[in-house]
C-alpha cells in the first residue's frame, strides 16, 4: 500500500503535465464591414451604423452594405435609391456592378 | 243718461242706519285703567296679580276698539320707563366686584325679559292692532328693550363695567380658568338683543384678542421650539372656535379666527417655516408637519411660503448629497431614501397636494443636475449593481420595484446620454462575462428605458442582446465545423461576435497568444466569414476570459480568469520565476494592463503568484513565481480583475465620448431644423435646438457648433443681418 502511494505521487513529473492548461476559452470579437472607407459616401454616416432612413425606422438589422466592382461600398438602401437616377458609382463614375452583398 | 241709470240702480240699494256706538261707561273705564296699572305694577314688583288675566286682556281689547290705544300705549310706556329708571340704582349704588356685578345685571335682564313677556301677554291686542297699524311705533317687546338699553346698559358706567367684566372673564378663561359660561352666554345674548353686541362688544373683543395674540405670537414664537409652538397655536385655534360655539355670536367666528390666524400664523409664517421646516423634515415628524401644513393652509399665502421653503429644503439637502464627492458611493441609495421620505411626507402630511408633488419633482431635477454627469453615471452603476448576478437581496418583484424607483431618479437627469454610455458599458460587462442576474430583469429594465426615452434610445442596447443571442446560436454550428476540421488540441472555445456599433468602443491590444490559440482563432474566422461575407473580425483580447486547469502540487484546481491573466499564468509552464519586464515582453500586454493583471494574481484575495519583493504596487524590478504550495478549499476559484484604475480611465473615456457624440447630435439637430425652416433667426434656432436635445448645452458651445456648420457650408449668415441664418442645400 505504502509503495503504491509513493509511486503514485512520484509518477507525474512536475513539468510533464504542464502546470496551467486552458480548458475553456470565451473569446470576444467585434465584426465590422470589410471596407476601405468607413463612411457611406451617400448618406455620410458610418457603414457600421445603419443608414439614416433605417435608423429612423429602427430596423438597423436589415441595413447591410454593398460592394461594387470598383470596391466602393455603400449602404444598400442608399445605393438603391441612387441607382434610380444613375447606374454609375457615385464615387468613381464607373458602371455599377454589385461585387458582393454583406450578410 | 247717467242720471237715469243711477236712478235705476238706486232702487236696488238699501241704506241702513249707523250702528249705535257702544260707549264705554266712564266709570268702568276708570276701573280698567286702574286695574291695568295695578297689574303692571304687580308684575314689576314680582307680586301676584289680583285680577283675572282674561278680564285684563278683554279690557285691553275693549280699549283698543274704542281708539284708546295711543293713550294706553303711552301710559304703559311711561310706567315701564319709570320702573326701569328706578332699577338702575341697583347697579350704580353698590360696590360690587366684577362677578357679582355681572350676575346682578344678568338677573335684572332676566327679570326684564320675564316681565315684558307677561306684560305683552296682557297687552297682546294692543301689540296686534295699534302697533301693527303704525309702523313707527315699536312693538311692546322692542319698546321694553329700548327702555332697558336707554336707561340701564347705555349708562356709561354700566356699559363700561359690563364690557370690561365680560372681557376679563374671557381673558380668565384664556388663561386656563373655568368660568361661568352660561352667564357670559346670557349677557352676550342680551347685548345682541339690545343691538349692542357688534358695536360695543365685538369690536373691543376683537381688539383685545388681536393684541393678546400679537404679544403671544411674539413671545412664544421666540421662546418655544417650533413643534411646541405649532401645538400651542393649534390649541389656541381650537379654544377660540369652541368659544364661538359656546357663547359668542356666530358672526364673530370668522373675524375672530382670522385675527388669531393672522397674529399667530400669518405674521410668523416665515419664522415658523424657516426655523421649523428643516428640523421637522430631518427628524421626519410627520404629525407636526401635518399640523404645520393644516395651520398654514388657514392663512393667505401660507402654503405658497411652505412650498417655497419645501423646495429650498430639498435643493439644499439634495445638493449636499450630490455635490459631496466623498458620498458618491452612497449617493444613489441616499437619493432614493430621500425621495421616498419626501413622498411619505407629501402623502401623509401635505395632503397629497399636487402643488407639492410638482415642487418636489422640480427641486429634484434642479439639484440633481447641479453636478453634471456624475449622478447619471452613479445611477447607471446602481442599476448595474442590482442587475448583476450574485445580488440575492431581492426577488424579481422586489427588483422590479427598485428599478421603478430608480427610473424616477433617471427621469430627473438631463444628461440622459451620459447615463446611456455608462449603462451600456456595464451592460456589456454583464453580458460578456455572463454575470447578468436574470434576463427577465434585464428586459424589463430595457422596456422601462424604452418607454421613457423612445425606441431610438434603446435600439443599440437591444442590439447588444441580439448579438449575444446570435453568438449563442452560432456556437453549435462552429462546434460541428471544428469536428470536421480535426484539430489536435482539445480546447473548448466559445466566441461572442458583436456588432461594433452596438457596443462601447474597446481599444484593441495585440497580445502574443500561444500557437494553438491562434489556430483556433483562425478557424473561427474562416468559419464566420463563410457564413457572413463582407465582414471582418477584430479580436478583443481584453474581454476574453478562460477556465484554466491548474495542476498544483497540492491538488488540481479550476481557475476562472481573464484572458490576460491566462497568458501570464501560461508563462509559468516553462519557468518558475519570471521578471516583470520579461512577462511584459513575452505576452505583449501593455504596461498598465500588465501591472493590474499581476496585481490581481499576486496581491489579491486569492494569490497564485508570489511577488518579490512583497508590496501592493507592481514595480519594474519585481520578480514573480507561482505559489507551489497553493491551497484553497474550493475547486472552482475565480480571480477577479483589479478594477479601480480601469474605472477611472474608462470613466474619463466614456465621458469624453459622450461629449463627442453630443457635438454630432447638436450638429444634426441644427441641420434638421434649418432644413425644414430654411431661414431662421439666431434666437429662434437656439430655442428650437434646446427643444430637441436631451442633454444640457451651454449657449457658447451651441454658438461654436453653428460657426462650424457655417464653415462647412451647411448654412450661411444673411448678408445684412448677422443673426439670420439660411440653409444651404
Amino acid at each position: 500500500m505504502e509503495k503504491s502511494s509513493t509511486s503514485k505521487s512520484s509518477k507525474p513529473a512536475p513539468k510533464e503535465e504542464s502546470l496551467f492548461t486552458i480548458k475553456k476559452w470565451n473569446a470576444v470579437a467585434l465584426w465590422s464591414w470589410d471596407v476601405t472607407c468607413d463612411t457611406c459616401a451617400i448618406c455620410k454616416l458610418l457603414l457600421v451604423d445603419a443608414c439614416m432612413k433605417c435608423q429612423n425606422e429602427i430596423k438597423t438589422e436589415d441595413c447591410v452594405v454593398v460592394w461594387g466592382e470598383c470596391n466602393h461600398s455603400f449602404h444598400r438602401c442608399c445605393i438603391a435609391s441612387w441607382l434610380n437616377k444613375s447606374n454609375r458609382c457615385p464615387l468613381c463614375q464607373r458602371e455599377w456592378i454589385v461585387q458582393r452583398i454583406g450578410r | 243718461m247717467a242720471s237715469n241709470q243711477a236712478s235705476v240702480k238706486s232702487t236696488k240699494l238699501s241704506v241702513k242706519n249707523f250702528k249705535p256706538k257702544v260707549r264705554l261707561p266712564d266709570a268702568g273705564k276708570e276701573e280698567w285703567w286702574n286695574q291695568l296699572r295695578e297689574a303692571v305694577r304687580a308684575i314689576h314688583n314680582r307680586c301676584p296679580i289680583s285680577y283675572n288675566r282674561e278680564d285684563l286682556h278683554k279690557a285691553v281689547g275693549h280699549m283698543c276698539t274704542h281708539s284708546l290705544s295711543p293713550r294706553l300705549y303711552n301710559e304703559l310706556k311711561i310706567q315701564c320707563e319709570e320702573y326701569t329708571k328706578a332699577s338702575l340704582h341697583q347697579l350704580i349704588d353698590d360696590f360690587m366686584d366684577e362677578m357679582a356685578y355681572l350676575i346682578k345685571l344678568n338677573s335684572l335682564w332676566k327679570d326684564h325679559c320675564n316681565q315684558m313677556i307677561m306684560i305683552r301677554g296682557i297687552y297682546l291686542t294692543l301689540d296686534r292692532t295699534y302697533v301693527m297699524q303704525n309702523p313707527l311705533v315699536l312693538s311692546l317687546w322692542d319698546m321694553g328693550l329700548e327702555l332697558f338699553r336707554k336707561f340701564i346698559v347705555s349708562e356709561q358706567t354700566v356699559e363700561k363695567k359690563t364690557i370690561d367684566g365680560l372681557l376679563s372673564l374671557i381673558s380668565r378663561e384664556r388663561n386656563g380658568e373655568t368660568i361661568n359660561k352660561s352667564l357670559i352666554k346670557s349677557l352676550l345674548r342680551m347685548l345682541s338683543e339690545l343691538q349692542m353686541y357688534q358695536y360695543h362688544f365685538e369690536n373691543k373683543f376683537l381688539q383685545v384678542t388681536e393684541s393678546l395674540y400679537a404679544t403671544e405670537g411674539q413671545n412664544f414664537s421666540q421662546s418655544l421650539e417650533i413643534p411646541d409652538y405649532l401645538s400651542f397655536v393649534d390649541k389656541r385655534i381650537k379654544e377660540e372656535s369652541e368659544r364661538c360655539l359656546h357663547y359668542l355670536e356666530h358672526s364673530t367666528k370668522k373675524p375672530l379666527l382670522t385675527s388669531v390666524e393672522k397674529q399667530l400664523i400669518e405674521y410668523r409664517k416665515e419664522m415658523i417655516i424657516n426655523k421649523g421646516k428643516t428640523e421637522l423634515l430631518d427628524t421626519n415628524r410627520l404629525d407636526k408637519l401635518k399640523l404645520m401644513y393644516s395651520l398654514l393652509a388657514r392663512v393667505n399665502g401660507g402654503l405658497d411660503e411652505l412650498c417655497k421653503r419645501f423646495s429650498l429644503y430639498i435643493q439644499e439637502r439634495g445638493t449636499s448629497m450630490v455635490m459631496d464627492t466623498e458620498r458618491d458611493k452612497t449617493m444613489v441609495t441616499e437619493l432614493l431614501d430621500f425621495k421616498s421620505k419626501l413622498d411619505s411626507v407629501i402623502e401623509l402630511s401635505f395632503d397629497h397636494n399636487p402643488k407639492f408633488i410638482n415642487t418636489e419633482k422640480d427641486s429634484f431635477e434642479t439639484f440633481i443636475n447641479r453636478r453634471t454627469n456624475k449622478p447619471a453615471e452613479l445611477i447607471a452603476k446602481y442599476i448595474d449593481m442590482k442587475l448583476r448576478a450574485g445580488n440575492k437581496e431581492a426577488t424579481d418583484e422586489e427588483l422590479d420595484k427598485i428599478l421603478d424607483k430608480i427610473m424616477v431618479m433617471f427621469r430627473f437627469i438631463q444628461g440622459k446620454d451620459v447615463f446611456e454610455a455608462f449603462y451600456k458599458k456595464d451592460l456589456a460587462k454583464r453580458l460578456l462575462v455572463g454575470r447578468s442576474a436574470s434576463v427577465d430583469a434585464e428586459m424589463s429594465m430595457l422596456l422601462k428605458l424604452k418607454q421613457e426615452c423612445g425606441a431610438g434610445f434603446t435600439s443599440k442596447l437591444e442590439g447588444m442582446f441580439k448579438d449575444i443571442e446570435h453568438s449563442k446560436e452560432l456556437m453549435p454550428h462552429y462546434k460541428q465545423y471544428l469536428n470536421n476540421q480535426k484539430i489536435g488540441h482539445n480546447l473548448d472555445m466559445t466566441v461572442n461576435v458583436l456588432m461594433t456599433s452596438n457596443w462601447p468602443t474597446y481599444h484593441p491590444m495585440d497580445v502574443i497568444l500561444p500557437e494553438y490559440m491562434i489556430s483556433y482563432q483562425k478557424h473561427f474566422q474562416q468559419f464566420y466569414l463563410s457564413k457572413h461575407s463582407g465582414r471582418k473580425l477584430q479580436w478583443i483580447s481584453t474581454l476574453g476570459h478562460c477556465v484554466v486547469a491548474a495542476n498544483f502540487p497540492l491538488g488540481k484546481k479550476d481557475i476562472v480568469v481573464s484572458l490576460l491573466q491566462t497568458l501570464v499564468l501560461l508563462q509559468f509552464n516553462k519557468e518558475d520565476e519570471i521578471s516583470f519586464l520579461d512577462l511584459k515582453q513575452r505576452t505583449g500586454i501593455d504596461d498598465a494592463d500588465m501591472r493590474r493583471t499581476l496585481q490581481s494574481l499576486a496581491c489579491g484575495k486569492v494569490r497564485v503568484l508570489h511577488k518579490k519583493p512583497k508590496g501592493k504596487e507592481v514595480e519594474d524590478n519585481d520578480v514573480f513565481a507561482y505559489v507551489s504550495d497553493f491551497k484553497h478549499k474550493q475547486f472552482h476559484i475565480k480571480i477577479n480583475q483589479v478594477q479601480m484604475k480601469e474605472t477611472l480611465e474608462e470613466n474619463i473615456n466614456t465621458t469624453e465620448r459622450v461629449f463627442q457624440d453630443r457635438q454630432y447630435q447638436i450638429d444634426a439637430a441644427i441641420v434638421r431644423i434649418m432644413k425644414t425652416r430654411k431661414t431662421l433667426s439666431h434666437a429662434l434656432l437656439v430655442t428650437a435646438v434646446y427643444e430637441q436635445l436631451k442633454f444640457p448645452i451651454k449657449p457658447s458651445d451651441l454658438k461654436k457648433r453653428i460657426e462650424s456648420l457655417i464653415e462647412r457650408d451647411y448654412m450661411e449668415r444673411d448678408e445684412d443681418d448677422a443673426y439670420q441664418y439660411h440653409y444651404v442645400a
